[in-house]
This record gives structure tokens, C-alpha cells and sequence, in this order.
């Protein structure tokens, strides 16, 4: 007898232990003063020089401070610098630092920090993944590539006077390249005493939230920083646990143990017209297109412009717009997106006309003739694989091409999209790193650029692109962007389709959160409350 | 017996040395480059060449298996490749915890659960609770995890709000992973406890035991469950394989922070450091359970002697 209560005894305490054996604390139970945002997925990083994934990207934005920053409306404006100055001919920009930004350790921000800082991102031996975004404008940069120590064009005039001498070549784009979330101070002291992986225990910022804690693949936890230069954030804490799949996040929205969760496409329908959902759902412009990408390595008929231009007239993207994104995603006719600034407003581009499109394949002797085309789609988003269905089917009917769709998973895509010659052609998107032209059309399609991966080599195209960075005032710059812009566009280079739109669900309590185009959608929170 | 198991935990090494090559070899031969994925839309060749030189992808693939082969030995997985500042070693120390806790307590739900079910199944047979239970064991093998799960959600987490949807840490966060991730095992082992208990039942020494008096109960708990446990005993160790695998399901739909999860992010980005540990835990956790299973043979049965 005693030996079989035993055995239960037995059980129920191995039970318990079972259950109570440490384990991450999660977030449940909302207190005011706590913001409940998810990650995508565990950030592999948060140093923001490595920061190149949507996790890391939204830590180091909240924990970090740019020079110039974004407003809403995606214009420039003072952050870690309280003015600026620009000398006559453009080339030298003088910062007037705020004498109020403090690192999360105490210590004052100088003009010095800001040097070591962008002369770490420089560094070739430490080959940060965003020293090609931020500092290619910057006089020195292309020495310190070679070996050189430090970058001769960045001065430090007094602790709060920072002097930037830009290279006449590339000098576009800079402001707007110094408001990527990357381009932050870093307080040397952690970075110096923490070794390889500093970031992970504190971060060496001096934005609005401090990182409390990071719990690998669970969640991470930033409070916030009462002696911010632009006031205490009025959200104390903000809980960020890793929820990698989307219908998840959604779930946990619904009840009520997430406060802001981006929309799967999937979802959105069903979200407007939920009585309850649908008040709480925000839609606003992203910085992004959804383009198709014809490959003339691969694909032979695409070595003849007619073709590729018959292929952009014969997708109806107002159609696409319509009827496979129900009017929430805008047809394209240019490749920038309207969240840019300098966006082409009014261009027409290449407009739906099969029988244009019929009229240049029988020109280039292709009618009735195309072989087989795979297009290939990126797996990383149902909208590709929406458009990539969509377009498929307007060239079977319009140019009677027999089109079939090539699914892979995301790192075989990648793969065969860098590589230039697996894919006949390929749907994919581009979002915003930064809001400049230059992040589309210098980086997709010219001719020296890796990311040019659809072989698109125009010395008419490159010579637009190069005068553009050369030119001496931003309006100068944009006529040459437009130019260089609708040349890839009626050349076929690439086929935009639609510009998309960011379907954030936040919760009624939430107050003063302010919406941008590019990142996750959403502005650093020191703004936010939470009110019920 | 000693000698038995010296030989049994030394056959374990040819055979976890030939998990590590296979795995090895796959990850190697599959398509994606990890430098490639690593670095996303800022690749260049150039990048993607030092890449590769830090990671030590550009050495002799035999090279590079000896050197992964002699560190695992001392414990040493080496670095995630997605976040070189953390050793694999730490990742599985801090994630391998939360899957067995799971796999465990699905395990115990269902051996517990499930031997009642089976036996009382058994006892009463084509009773209209046979009938039922036997309904129950077909759709707890026919219905996926995945389903079962969003059904679970829908209804005690979205319609009920009584437990959360996702998560990890809390008592209440438990009840329905280990709940989806019991069903298949609960209803292997109650079909295989009805089915070992019926047999055992016909035996002569049950018959014997009855006519000598003994109520229905002893008879039950003393003749047949003893005797009917050997093949139970197995299905166990199976249902512990089938909620350690049925965790990569689980884990990622009620977000655990566990080690399948883990490993399924790490397979689709490409963390071969991550990918080949992984495997090769799960590789030592199944060869682990086997081996308990035969030596509580011996300790069930005294006719079984190593």
C-alpha cells in the first residue's frame, strides 16, 4: 500500500519540478506604462552597425540616436545635432551638436564620439554591414577602404562642433543617408570593455530606451531612459518578445497580450471589416515597391528591349492593384516609391496595352515563338507570390507565353537571385533602408552595384546616376534621378508593379504613436502613452 | 549487465559520428549559402568571400568535419554563424531545458492518460466507451498537431480568453503545447495498452486468479498490468520520440523559446553550427531513451537477464 502512494507521490513531485523549473518570465497581464511590441524574429545582433534585419533594425532604432532624423512625413529633421550649416558649394556640412544627449552610462555626447563612432563603421577590419550605406559621401572614405587611418573628412571643430567634408563624386543622398537608423553614436567605453559581443548584456546608446534585458529567443526588454534630450519617454517599459510567425502574433494581439502587430496580408480583409479590429487597424504608405525582374542572362528574349517592354505593357498593374491587393496596394509606374522624397508624381511610365505589347513581340520575332518562362518567386511574403500568379496569368493571355511559377524557400531565392544566372525571371520587393533615391536606382540597377541583379547595364543609365551624385543641389539631383529613372523603366529594366502599404493593428489604449514609411512603420516611441 | 551497457553506450559513437557526417554532408550539399543569407541584400562577392574565410567554409570539407568531429568531443559546437557572439553550446544549454520539460510533461500526460483509457478499454470491451476510446485513438493519429493546435487557440485562448495563445514561463502558458503535443503519443499508448491488456487477459493465470477469489481490481493492478507492461514500456520510449519530433510543430505555433524552434529558425537561415548540434542532440536524446527502454526491460521482466 505504501509502496503505490509512493509511486503517486512520486509523480506529482516530478510534476511540479517539471513545472517550476526556471524558465524565461513572459509577458503577460498589462500594467500602464508597458508597451508589448513583437520581434520577427531573435535579432542576431544589436549592434547597429550589423543591424541589417527588421529585429535588430527596431532595437537600435529605440536605443540609438542619428544625427538628422525623420519626421512623419519623412522630412529631415535635428536629433543628435541641433542645426546645421552648408558651406556655399555644398561640400562642407557643420553640425551644432544639442549639449543635452547623454549616453545610457551618463556620460555627454561629443563631436568626438561621433568621429570614433563613424570611423569604427569605416573600419575595413571591423567591415560593418553599413558603412557602404552611410559613408560613401564622405571625403576619406574610399582612403580608409584602402588602409588609411580614420576618415580625413569627418572633424571635430570643438566637443560640439562635428565638420563633415564631402567627396564632390558621391556627395548625394548625405543628410538623407545620415537619417538611416544605422548611422548612430556609439559610447566607445561598452564597446571598448565589452569585446566581441557587447551588445548583448547593454547597449552603448543615448536613445529614448536602455536595454534591461535579452533573453535569446524569447523576448527583450528595454526601459526607458528619464534623462532622453527630448524628454522622458512617457512608456517606462517596453516588452519586445520574439514571435516569429505572423498568425501567432495575431492571435496574441486578439487577446490582448500584444499591443501592435503587423497584418498578414491574408488577414487584411477579414481585419477591415471586423467590427471590433477594424477600428484598431492603421494603413499608411511604405516606402516599398513589389517590382518583376526580367533576366536577360538567363532568359534569351530578354536581350531584345522589345520584349522586355512588351512584357511591362502587357501587365495590367491597375488590375493587380485592384483585384489581388483589393485597392490596399497602388499600381506602380515608377520604380521610387512615394514615401521618398523627390518622388516622380505624374510619370506615366509604361501603361497597360496588350495590343502595343502584341504589335513589339511580333516586331522583335518572338510572337507565338516565347519559350517557357519560369518566374521564380521570393517566399518571404504572400504579396510576391499574389503578383507573380497575377502577372503570370496577363502574359500567358496577352503574349500567349507559357509561364510557369517557381516556389523556393527564402535562402535558395536569395541565392539565385545574387547568383544573375538561375532565374529566368523573379517577383520580388524592395523596401526603404533609408528615404533616397539612391537606394533604389543606384543599388538595383547600376551596372557596378552587386545588388544589380538583373544585369542591367546602361552606360546612359550610369552616366544619369553618376551626375546625379555629383550634383550640386538636391532639385538638380532629382531632374537627373527622373531621367535615369524613366530610362530603366521604359528600357524594361525592371517592371514595377505596385507600391505597397504597411497594415499596422494597434490597440485604442495606445496614444501619439507616429507612423514613417520606411522601418516597421512606426517612430521612436518616447512619444507613446498608454492610457486606459 | 555492466558489460551490456559498456557495450551499448559504445555502440552509441559509430552511430552518432555517422548522424554528424550525414547531417554534415546535407547541410553542405543543400542549396543556399550561408555567407549569402547572412548577409542578405547587402552581398557582395567580396563580402561573401570573407564571409566564408571567418566562418572556415572555405577550408577542405573533409578538414572542416575532422575540426567539427574533435570539438563536439570536448563540448565545443563552435559560434552561431547568424550571431558569432553567442556559442552554440549556450544555446543549447539554455533551449534543450525547455524542450524535454515539454516533451515530458506531454509524455507523462499521456502515458498516465493513456494506459487508463487503454486498460479500461480493455476491461470493457466493445462497451460503448471502447467504442468511443477507439474513435479517439483514430483521430488522435489521423489529426495534425498544427490543427489541433489552432482548433485548441481558437477556442480556450481567442473565445474563452481562459489561457494565453502563445508563450512560455507560466503554468497556464503550458496547458495547451503539452496538451496538442500528448495527443499522439496518448493515443498510440492507449491503443497499445488495450491491446497488450486485452491479451493478457486471456491468459491462464488471470483465469486463476479470478476463480481464486481475488476482486477485479487486484486482479487488474497485480496480474495483468504487470504483465502487460513490457510492450507499454516501449511505446513510451516511443511517444518520447514522437513529442520530441512533434515539438518542431509545436514550438514554433505556441512560440517556446526551445531548441526545435531554435533549430527551425536555424535551418532557414542557414546556422549550420546551430543545425548540426541540433541534430546531433536530438541524434543523443533518442540513442538515450532506447537505451533506457531496454534496460527497463530487465528491471520489468525477470526473465530478462543481460
Amino acid at each position: 500500500m505504501v509502496r503505490r502512494w509512493m509511486g503517486v507521490v512520486v509523480a506529482v513531485v516530478l510534476t511540479a519540478a517539471l513545472i517550476s523549473m526556471g524558465g524565461p518570465v513572459p509577458a503577460t497581464g498589462q500594467q500602464t506604462g508597458i508597451f508589448r511590441v513583437p520581434l520577427g524574429g531573435e535579432p542576431p545582433t544589436i549592434d547597429p552597425y550589423f543591424a541589417t534585419d527588421f529585429s535588430s533594425g527596431d532595437l537600435s532604432f529605440l536605443m540609438y540616436t542619428t544625427l538628422v532624423g525623420l519626421d512623419s512625413s519623412g522630412k529631415l529633421i535635428p536629433e543628435g545635432a541641433r542645426s546645421w550649416d552648408t558651406s556655399t558649394n555644398g561640400l562642407v556640412y557643420t553640425f551644432h551638436l544639442r549639449d543635452n544627449v547623454r549616453f545610457h552610462s551618463g556620460r555627454k555626447v561629443t563631436a568626438a564620439d561621433w568621429k570614433w563612432s563613424f570611423e569604427r563603421m569605416g573600419d575595413p577590419k571591423v567591415a560593418t554591414s553599413v558603412a557602404d550605406v552611410v559613408l560613401p559621401g564622405i571625403a576619406g572614405f574610399d582612403a580608409q577602404q584602402k588602409g588609411a587611418p580614420g576618415l580625413a573628412g569627418i572633424r571635430v571643430l570643438d566637443p560640439l562642433t562635428l565638420q563633415f567634408v564631402l567627396n564632390p563624386k558621391a556627395r548625394g543622398g548625405f543628410l538623407n543617408r545620415l537619417a538611416y537608423y544605422a548611422a548612430v553614436v556609439l559610447d566607445r567605453d561598452v564597446v571598448g570593455q565589452g569585446g566581441k559581443g557587447w551588445y548583448e548584456t547593454r547597449d552603448a546608446g543615448s536613445g529614448p530606451y536602455t536595454l534591461k534585458e535579452w533573453v535569446h529567443n524569447d523576448h527583450v526588454t528595454m526601459v526607458s531612459d528619464p534623462n532622453y534630450f527630448l524628454g522622458a519617454p512617457k512608456v517606462t517599459r517596453i516588452e519586445m518578445p520574439v514571435v516569429t510567425q505572423a498568425t501567432t502574433r495575431l492571435a496574441e494581439y486578439q487577446a490582448g497580450q500584444l499591443d501592435l502587430v503587423p497584418v498578414p496580408l491574408a488577414d487584411f480583409q477579414r481585419i477591415k471589416a471586423d467590427p471590433v479590429l477594424g477600428k484598431e487597424l492603421l494603413v499608411f504608405p511604405r516606402a516599398q515597391i513589389i517590382w518583376f525582374g526580367p533576366n536577360p542572362r538567363v532568359y534569351e528574349p530578354f536581350k531584345d528591349v522589345r520584349v522586355r517592354r512588351a512584357f511591362a505593357l502587357a501587365i495590367d498593374k491597375p488590375r493587380i492593384a485592384r483585384t489581388v491587393f483589393f485597392g490596399f496596394y497602388q499600381p506602380a509606374a515608377s520604380i521610387v516609391p512615394p514615401g521618398i522624397p523627390g518622388f516622380y508624381a505624374g510619370y506615366k511610365g509604361l501603361t497597360y496595352d496588350p495590343a502595343e505589347a502584341k504589335k513589339l513581340l511580333a516586331e522583335a520575332g518572338f510572337a507565338g515563338k516565347l519559350p517557357p518562362l519560369t518566374i521564380a518567386m521570393n517566399p518571404i511574403a504572400q504579396d510576391y507570390q499574389m503578383a507573380a500568379e497575377a502577372a503570370a496569368a496577363m502574359l500567358k493571355d496577352n503574349l500567349g507565353v507559357d509561364v510557369r511559377l517557381q516556389k523556393t524557400e527564402f535562402a535558395s531565392f536569395q541565392q539565385g537571385m545574387n547568383r544573375r544566372t538561375a532565374f529566368q525571371a523573379f517577383m520580388t520587393g524592395w523596401a526603404a533602408d533609408y528615404l533616397d533615391y539612391s537606394d533604389y536606382l543606384d543599388l538595383l540597377l547600376y551596372s557596378k552595384s552587386p545588388l544589380d541583379r538583373v544585369s542591367y547595364a546602361s552606360p546612359e543609365f550610369d552616366r544619369l546616376v553618376d551626375e546625379a551624385n555629383a550634383a550640386p543641389t538636391e532639385s538638380q539631383r532629382t531632374i537627373l534621378y527622373h531621367k535615369a529613372e524613366a530610362l530603366a523603366v521604359e528600357d524594361g529594366a525592371m517592371i514595377p508593379i505596385v507600391f505597397t502599404q504597411f497594415a499596422l493593428l494597434k490597440k485604442p489604449y495606445v496614444h501619439g504613436m507616429q507612423t514613417t514609411s520606411a522601418l516597421s512603420g512606426w517612430l521612436r516611441f518616447n512619444s507613446v502613452s498608454i492610457q486606459k | 549487465m555492466i558489460g551490456f551497457l559498456t557495450y551499448r553506450i559504445a555502440l552509441t559513437v559509430p552511430l552518432l559520428l555517422g548522424a554528424a557526417l550525414l547531417i554534415f554532408l546535407a547541410g553542405h550539399y543543400a542549396p543556399g549559402d550561408p555567407a549569402q543569407v547572412l548577409l542578405g541584400d547587402h552581398y557582395t562577392p567580396a563580402a561573401a568571400a570573407h564571409m566564408r574565410h571567418e566562418l572556415g567554409l572555405d577550408r577542405p570539407l573533409a578538414v572542416q568535419f575532422v575540426a567539427y568531429v574533435v570539438h563536439a568531443a570536448a563540448f565545443d559546437f563552435g559560434v552561431s554563424y547568424v550571431n558569432p557572439a553567442r556559442h552554440v553550446r549556450d544555446i543549447v544549454r539554455q533551449t534543450l531545458p525547455t524542450s524535454v520539460r515539454l516533451a515530458a510533461l506531454a509524455v507523462l500526460l499521456a502515458t498516465l492518460l493513456g494506459v487508463t483509457l487503454g486498460a479500461s478499454a480493455a476491461v470493457f470491451p466493445r462497451s460503448p466507451a471502447d467504442r468511443l476510446i477507439q474513435i479517439g485513438v483514430i483521430a488522435g493519429l489521423s489529426v495534425p498537431s498544427f490543427v489541433t493546435a489552432a482548433l485548441l487557440v481558437l477556442l480556450f485562448a481567442l473565445r474563452w480568453r481562459l489561457l494565453p495563445v502563445a508563450g512560455w514561463g507560466t503554468p497556464q502558458a503550458y496547458v495547451l503545447p503539452v496538451i496538442v503535443l500528448a495527443v499522439a503519443p496518448l493515443a498510440y499508448i492507449t491503443r497499445i495498452s488495450r491491446a497488450s491488456v486485452r491479451q493478457v487477459m486471456t491468459e491462464d493465470y488471470v483465469r486463476t486468479a479470478r476463480s481464486k477469489g481475488l476482486r477485479t481490481r487486484a486482479v487488474l493492478l497485480r496480474h495483468v498490468l504487470r504483465n502487460a507492461a513490457l510492450p507499454i514500456v516501449t511505446t513510451v520510449g516511443m511517444a518520447f520520440g514522437y513529442a520530441i519530433t512533434g515539438a518542431f510543430v509545436v514550438e514554433v505555433v505556441f512560440n517556446i523559446p526551445g531548441m526545435a524552434r531554435v533549430a527551425v529558425d536555424a535551418i532557414l537561415q542557414r546556422d549550420y553550427a546551430v543545425i548540426q548540434t541540433a541534430v546531433l542532440v536530438y541524434t543523443t536524446l533518442f540513442v538515450a531513451i532506447n537505451l533506457a527502454v531496454d534496460l527497463s526491460y530487465a528491471v520489468l521482466n525477470p526473465r530478462v537477464r543481460f
